[in-house]
């Protein structure tokens, strides 16, 4: 700004002639001969450079004839794969784009890519002044403008939702039992999507003070009128028990169904079908479990699941199993029997049974060795000298 | 505790320096094993009711491989077994603790209970240094702690103070049976515990916690 402003009044110097020579302080940026009698030229012309060399990078026309060559392009590519152009998803362009260029690096942002522009290019701020150089933005000066408008719209919000309460208590009308926001199942955007959404850097507290108004926000009792605008600031977690993968049910010849699934607890693979009415015969690797298991604690690992949900006596399981030690094949076969269960179950036993831990596969393996150790935590003797 | 759980909402992000680690990030919440403990949505506070829809959301650890949903598991009893095992054999610890059955008559289970009641201590005594020397200064304890105190001291004494030659589940049902009876080693060792505590009651004020 201070440069701009010198570089303004050096044009009118300049334009004045001899008497400014002797004023001025040369520069070693400063073209030393510049004719003495120079038109006028506007302040503005000299900031065109600071406005380039600020954050945006890209113009929007450069970005909209991206958008264009990228449209053209998916129509293209939909056409070489010989698919319909109006029907091509972005997952059917990373597949073909998979497909004819295929790449063998590890790091997945390292390979070929086509996506929409918006997803590439990062979103920029637009100049935020005039040719004269004024902000547009009231609240430009505060370095943040985008966070603190926001931070106006929310208590203006608030303010609104006051004044409806007492309008309400005028009327006679005021209750607080009033339609409540479900807020189950989303939480509050994190720093760095707010970040993302108004492009610009907000310090932690800025980002606890957002989230401490918009609880304000939230504790009032009319709140439901500005439903949408708080649900723009959160975001939804997805329901876990939705991710689980259900084993399709197969019939027997005979008409039984029966059920195949997998299950995996340290290096022991485990693989069991599970066949309906059938009277509790467990058998495993061609051996009856009392054989197979004479420990008690591996028994009741296999009887865990048919016991949580009350199928103890309906089931037949013929089960297989391999690898590492006693308990790790009870748990692998445990695991398979809560998949395999789940074809045989309702939705709401689904959940209670991943909330009982039956259906996570059990991440523990043997903690190495380090070196300078013994084990994995056990020192050497400490030795003080 | 509304509050807290709220901040269990946000996603995990892996901290810089991980010493004692499990394979579960914290993003994952402990399993609930036992079957029909639901208690009917309306008797749940609002905090539990937080807790609940969290769950369905959240990650949910695998169960244990001691971990059952018949009512015969006892998770006191689990906790016993594996502070009486050594070197990683479970089986041999479990075999100890279901022995003493055949010795015990009435009830097995409420006696074991009970005589762990029985022997934990009220109160504790931490060290605390002031002033260049250091003084037992007598202090609350938690429930954990507490139980934890009550069965390692039952663990030592039957591993220690009892004839070479009897058997680990044999030493095990006597001194549970006379715990139960408030005799033995170890209900003397918490009488001891709460001797000292009370003795030095005059060094209560250096707790600054």
């Amino acid at each position: 700004m201070a440069a701009s402003g010198c570089r303004g009044v050096r044009s009118i110097l300049w334009k004045y002639g001899s008497y400014g020579k002797n004023l001025f302080v040369s520069r070693s940026k400063m073209v030393p001969q510049l004719p003495l009698r120079q038109i006028y030229v506007a302040s503005s012309l000299w900031k065109k450079n600071l406005a380039a060399a600020g954050p945006q990078k890209f113009t929007q026309e450069f970005i909209d004839k991206q958008v264009e060559e990228f449209e053209v392009g998916k129509r293209h590519l939909a056409n070489m794969m010989g698919e319909d152009p109006e029907t091509f998803t972005q997952e059917d362009i990373d597949r073909s784009i998979a497909y004819l260029f295929p790449s063998g690096l590890f790091e997945k942002r390292a390979r070929p890519v086509m996506k929409h522009p918006e997803e590439i290019f990062p979103k920029q701020t637009a100049i935020q002044w005039d040719a004269e150089g004024r902000p547009f933005h009231f609240l430009f000066y505060t370095g943040k403008q985008s966070y603190y408008s926001l931070l106006h719209d929310v208590y203006e919000k608030i303010l609104a939702i006051e004044r409806h309460q007492d309008k309400m208590r005028n009327k006679g009308l005021f209750t607080s039992d009033t339609k409540q926001i479900l807020l189950t199942g989303s939480r509050w955007l994190l720093k760095e999507e707010i970040e993302e959404n108004l492009v610009e850097n907000i310090s932690v507290q800025d980002y606890m003070r957002l989230i401490q108004l918009m609880e304000l926000l939230l504790s009032m009792p009319y709140c439901s009128l500005e439903e949408e605008f708080i649900l723009k600031f959160r975001k939804q977690l997805e329901v876990q028990s939705s991710k689980y993968e259900i084993p399709a049910l197969q019939y027997d010849p005979q008409g039984v169904a029966f059920s195949v699934a997998d299950g995996r607890r340290k290096s022991a693979k485990a693989s069991i079908t599970l066949r309906d009415s059938g009277s509790g015969n467990i058998t495993i690797n061609g051996r009856n479990y009392l054989h197979y298991f004479p420990v008690l604690q591996n028994r009741e690992q296999l009887m865990f699941p048919l016991l949580f949900v009350g199928m103890m006596g309906r089931f037949d399981i013929e089960g297989s199993v391999e690898g590492s030690g006693h308990s790790a094949q009870a748990g692998a076969l445990r695991l398979a029997i809560s998949r395999a269960l789940l074809s045989f179950v309702s939705e709401g036993e689904v959940e209670k049974m991943r909330q009982a831990g039956l259906l996570t596969a059990d991440p523990r393996i043997r903690e190495r060795k380090k070196p300078g150790q013994e084990g994995a935590r056990k020192k050497f003797t400490w030795k003080k000298r | 505790m509304a509050a807290s759980v709220r901040h269990l909402l946000k996603p995990w992000t892996p901290s810089l320096c991980l010493v004692r680690w499990s394979r579960y990030n914290s993003y994952y919440l402990d399993p609930d094993p036992s079957k029909d403990a639901r208690v009917p949505d309306s008797e749940l506070s609002p905090e539990q009711k937080e807790l609940q829809e969290l769950k369905t959301v959240r990650r949910i650890k695998a169960a244990l491989s001691s971990d059952t949903s018949s009512p015969f598991s006892d998770p006191l009893m689990s906790k016993f077994i594996n502070m009486m095992m050594q070197d990683g054999s479970k089986i041999l610890a479990r075999g100890i603790m279901t022995q003493p059955r055949e010795e015990i008559e009435c009830s097995p289970h409420s006696v074991f209970q009970q005589a762990l009641e029985n022997c934990k201590p009220i109160i504790g005594l931490a060290s605390v240094q002031k002033g260049g020397k250091s003084y037992q200064v007598p202090v609350p304890l938690t429930d954990n702690r507490r139980g934890f105190l009550a069965m390692k001291w039952m663990i030592t004494e039957c591993r220690d103070n009892k004839h070479r030659r009897t058997h680990m589940y044999e030493k095990l049902s006597q001194e549970l049976l006379a715990a139960f009876a408030n005799e033995g080693n170890v209900v003397k060792r918490k009488h001891d515990l709460h001797r000292m505590a009370e003795a030095n009651r005059a060094y209560a004020h250096y707790r600054w916690w």
